[in-house]
């Protein structure tokens, strides 16, 4: 979700009316997703950095989220889609929001359309600190520590292997998000700023990853699915 | 559910399965009887002032509830060593109360006149239960009844002489107690106005707490109309008590109602089950509370649901800036959770020695202590309360509030309360083994281990028990076993 504060200075606008901007896309590229059939879709939308961001503006995006998440929960019910979120570890994310996302997580749970993972106070590496920490809790002798293993103790365990990134307006970075999970993804960056990403875009990139060639490391499959 | 007998007095013991009073005590009416019954128990000046001090009832209700069960009960057991056993234990309990009201009256639990008044307001709801859902006793039947309950009285008492031998004489009696000295008390208006409006969630709902205040909303009041109108009219009149049009209907409609259930198959309500189920913790290893954890995961999507429905209060525009209220961390809480959690259990708002008590009175109970053992406990409460009174109440008013707790709590671990655990450590190590096994652990936490806790060889040392008490009591930890014990409704 890149982009919201160059698209209010393109307007003359404050940041908070990018942030603003950027509720539309989100449901957009959600319903795009599931009516195209992904099964598992996350959205990076507050990194463990974000924090240094100045505190009014922090403030004011905890405020959105709050208010986003509870408009269009019974929407994500009814559509069958799973709601969780990933990290919200900070003692500064305020108690209500944490409740609010604790309750889409709870009321969602038995969804089974679509898995929407959001990051939220999310870091990479943290996770990977953590899966650590619990692998060593646990008294797991260094032998036996596999990748399958090591996977099994990063939160959301069911979590399959990304196989497609999307960053919007540009930026080709990977900005510390779901490192282990992104290791063979394919990446996107498309031109537009995240308020102006739309449906046709997100179909778009989706068609770009359809005609890459994923081969992880090995030689190319003598037949490539259906788009060979 | 029968309520008529056959044969006299004589053939059938007063006590066991055939009573009169056991015949009541699967009958839903029988919960609104003894609301009934308690609101005109503290209605008398001398038991008012007693619960208003002593009593744990408007912050755990639910907890009172099962123990005064389980207590009527063992009284009217079959076996006559376990009635006495029991009775020996109400009295040492009683014993312990007693003082001044706050019109510096005194009050004593053991007050021979006041402990006939409440068995004479038991007798008489269950009469008065049964007039008003439209199946009034036979005269045998209620002779027969008086005299279980006077002999319930005789086995508190020693005698029953507080309370008249004859069925007509009693009736003249209660009008001359109700008419002269029944009292608008503290006790009987948190009763009908308080309670039930901030009715804590039992132990098994407690997840939920939106369903919960939904629920009560509804329910509250209600209680407290159909107890009101239920009443006798010269208390209502000198209590200044509201007379609600069609109040009187409702609360004959739901005894009547209540009354229905005598059609159900016997065993369908029973009321050991209900308040044991009620007292469940959801992270008891009981097999009950998993067949339970379904159905509270439909219902705590269901909470979750509504309170994502419920529109925000002013602050929904994100651009308005709210103030956001500090966040506690997780697994500590704050002074005034645990004051008012824990501290308080007579949800006084004060710390004193009758809130000590009160846990002295939980513990015991748990344990099923008998004498000496019961008395120790007691003293190492007493003898913390003394030291907690010397560290913390500053302005010397005798008690502690939350203030002065909170700016005091690292003095909390004093050596009185080290005592305290080593002497509850003694008394849940019932064998004396110098550990505390599976059967004494489930004993004090009706839970077993749980694997987080410093266990060795499936027993728990004098050290760790003794550690894990202080960390509850002055480290503020939740998430203890000793949570659902004094913080649990």
């Amino acid at each position: 979700m890149d982009g919201n504060g160059r698209w209010a200075q393109l307007r003359s606008l404050p940041r908070t009316a990018g942030h603003r901007a950027a509720e539309a896309t989100v449901i957009d590229v959600i319903e795009a997703a599931r009516a195209s059939g992904v099964e598992w879709l996350s959205l990076y939308a507050f990194s463990t950095e974000n924090w240094n961001r100045p505190g009014s503006e922090v403030a004011y995006l905890m405020r959105l989220v709050r208010r986003v998440v509870r408009k269009h929960a019974p929407l994500l019910l009814a559509r069958g889609i799973r709601c969780r979120f990933l990290g919200v570890a900070d003692p500064r994310i305020p108690r209500e929001l944490a409740q609010d996302f604790d309750d889409l997580a709870t009321l969602t749970a038995d969804n089974r359309g679509m898995t929407l993972t959001l990051a939220f106070d999310h870091g990479g590496r943290r996770d990977i600190v953590e899966a650590a920490r619990s692998l060593i809790r646990s008294k797991t002798p260094a032998d036996e520590v596999t990748e399958r293993l090591f996977a099994d103790h990063l939160p959301f365990p069911d979590t399959p292997d990304v196989d497609l990134v999307i960053r919007t307006s540009g930026e080709q970075r990977i900005s510390n998000f779901m490192l282990w999970q992104v290791a063979y993804a394919e990446w996107v960056f498309p031109e537009a700023l995240w308020p102006d990403f739309r449906a046709p875009d997100f179909l778009a990139c989706l068609h770009t990853y359809r005609r890459r060639d994923r081969r992880f490391g090995g030689v190319p499959p003598q037949t490539n699915g259906a788009l060979s | 559910m029968t309520t008529g007998t056959t044969g006299t007095a004589d053939a059938t013991p007063l006590f066991g399965p055939e009573s009169q009073f056991r015949a009541f005590f699967d009958d839903p009416r029988w919960a609104l009887a003894m609301i009934r019954a308690t609101v005109l128990e503290a209605a008398h000046p001398q038991i008012g002032a007693a619960l208003a001090d002593n009593s744990t009832f408007v912050t755990h209700p639910w907890r009172r509830l099962r123990n005064t069960f389980l207590s009527m009960r063992r009284m009217f057991d079959a076996d006559p060593a376990v009635r006495e056993r029991e009775a020996c234990r109400l009295n040492r309990l009683h014993a312990r109360m007693s003082g001044s009201d706050s019109r510096g009256r005194a009050y004593d639990a053991m007050d021979r006149a006041a402990r006939a008044w409440v068995v004479a307001t038991l007798f008489e709801s269950a009469v008065t239960m049964c007039r008003l859902s439209g199946q009034p006793l036979g005269q045998d039947t209620m002779e027969r009844m008086y005299a279980e309950y006077r002999a319930f009285l005789a086995a508190l008492e020693g005698d029953a002489g507080a309370l008249p031998e004859d069925i007509n004489d009693f009736w003249r009696y209660f009008d001359r107690v109700v008419g002269d000295e029944l009292e608008n008390t503290e006790a009987a208006r948190v009763i009908l106005y308080r309670l039930f409006d901030h009715l804590p969630a039992p132990a098994l709902l407690d997840g939920m707490p939106t369903l919960w205040a939904a629920g009560r909303a509804l329910i509250g009041p209600l209680l407290g109309a159909i107890t009101v109108a239920s009443l006798p009219e010269p208390y209502r009149r000198k209590a200044g008590l509201p007379e609600m049009p069609g109040a009187a209907t409702l609360m004959q409609g739901a005894y009547l109602t209540a009354g229905f259930t005598r059609f159900l198959p016997e065993g369908w309500i029973n009321a050991e089950t209900i308040i044991e189920t009620l007292s469940l913790s959801p992270d008891s290893d009981d097999p009950r509370a998993r067949t339970m954890t379904a159905l509270r995961a439909r219902m705590k999507r269901g909470a979750a649901l509504i309170r994502l429905l419920t529109p925000l209060s002013g602050d929904s525009d994100p651009d308005s800036v709210p103030a956001t209220p500090p966040s506690t961390g997780e697994g500590r809480r704050s002074a005034e959770e645990f004051f008012r959690q824990v501290l308080d259990q007579t949800g006084d708002g004060h710390l004193d020695w009758p809130d000590l008590a009160a846990m002295a009175r939980e513990l015991a109970t748990r344990l099923d202590l008998d004498e000496p053992e019961e008395t120790r406990l007691y003293d190492a409460f007493a003898a913390w309360w003394r030291e907690l009174q010397a560290a913390l109440d500053t302005d010397g008013d005798g008690r502690v509030s939350a203030d002065e707790y909170a700016t005091a709590v690292p003095s909390l671990a004093g050596p009185a309360l080290i005592r305290v655990a080593e002497v509850l450590f003694d008394a849940t190590d019932k064998d004396g083994s110098g550990t505390i096994d599976a059967d004494e652990y489930r004993t004090l936490f009706r839970t077993a281990f749980h694997r987080d806790l410093a266990t060795t060889n499936d027993t728990f040392g004098r050290s760790a028990f003794v550690g894990d008490f202080l960390s509850f009591m002055s480290g503020r930890r939740t998430n203890t076993p000793y949570d659902p014990l004094l913080a649990d409704a």
